[in-house]
């Protein structure tokens, strides 16, 4: 258990990245239109990209890049729809970024769970 | 922007004592790790853990706020990760006492494999999209 993250991270070298999973999902969502992409699909069933490339201040071109480099990392899935492409979210992969926000949340919990100990011997003390 | 943790925690016990044992060193040795802490704001500190391939176990902290005896906060410095903590005492009466705790700036810049990575506050709303994605399975 080390609260910098450190056991993570070795974990995430030594696991293997899933073969459908092209890009690591920390890279992924180190960008803020990215992040404002991820927002905006969560909101919504699915979008097209000119509905996306409205919240932008970049051309179709830029957001579609982002598009596929969520893509890339399995944050997004595409379909067509007639003529158009449309984007959903498929928030699985963040489970790896929540896994890491739960160190934190694990160290405090053994440290407490000591300190809780630590007060009943203060009680029979 | 970057996201904070916050846990509760409620302890049998009195506000004195879970003071004590928040500020007290040799106490805090027991729970977190060693360290030279002293209740005396601007003092500056460092808590060893058990040290490992990835990590030292170097935690360097400065008082920030010592308001006994219901709140405690003290700077979290671990490598390029600086958080801030915050402890904050609450008598609930009957012996009780809530403890909630506060962990700030977390992971603003982390350094994750070399790279550094951006957090923002929608990381808060990750567990409701993940709840609704299973929800929708």
């Amino acid at each position: 258990m080390s609260p910098n993250g450190g056991e993570f991270r070795s974990k995430r070298v030594s696991g293997a990245v899933s073969k459908v999973q092209q890009r690591d999902v920390f890279d992924a969502i180190a960008d803020p239109t990215r992040r404002r992409l991820i927002q905006l699909l969560a909101e919504a069933e699915d979008l097209p990209l000119h509905e996306l490339a409205a919240h932008f201040n970049m051309g179709r071109t830029g957001v579609s890049k982002h598009l596929g480099i969520l893509k890339d990392a399995g944050l997004v899935k595409d379909r067509k729809a007639g003529r158009e492409t449309r984007y959903r979210l498929d928030a699985a992969p963040l489970k790896e970024v929540q896994d890491w926000v739960a160190y934190y949340s694990n160290y405090w919990s053994a440290n407490m769970m000591r300190l809780g100990q630590l007060l009943e011997e203060d009680e029979e003390a | 922007m970057s996201f904070s943790l916050n846990m509760d925690f409620q302890f049998e016990t009195t506000v004195e004592k879970l003071w004590s044992a928040l500020t007290d060193s040799g106490k805090l040795a027991r729970w977190i790790a060693d360290n030279d802490f002293k209740p005396v704001v601007g003092h500056r500190f460092q808590f060893h853990h058990q040290p490992n391939e990835y990590w030292d176990g170097i935690v360097n902290s400065e008082v920030l706020a010592v308001e006994e005896p219901h709140r405690l906060s003290f700077s979290w410095v671990v490598g390029e990760e600086r958080h801030t903590v915050t402890l904050i005492l609450d008598d609930l009466g009957n012996g009780k006492v809530h403890l909630r705790l506060e962990q700030t700036g977390l992971s603003n810049k982390a350094a994750l494999s070399g790279a550094r990575y951006g957090w923002e506050a929608w990381v808060g709303k990750l567990e409701q999209v993940l709840a609704e994605q299973d929800a929708a399975k």
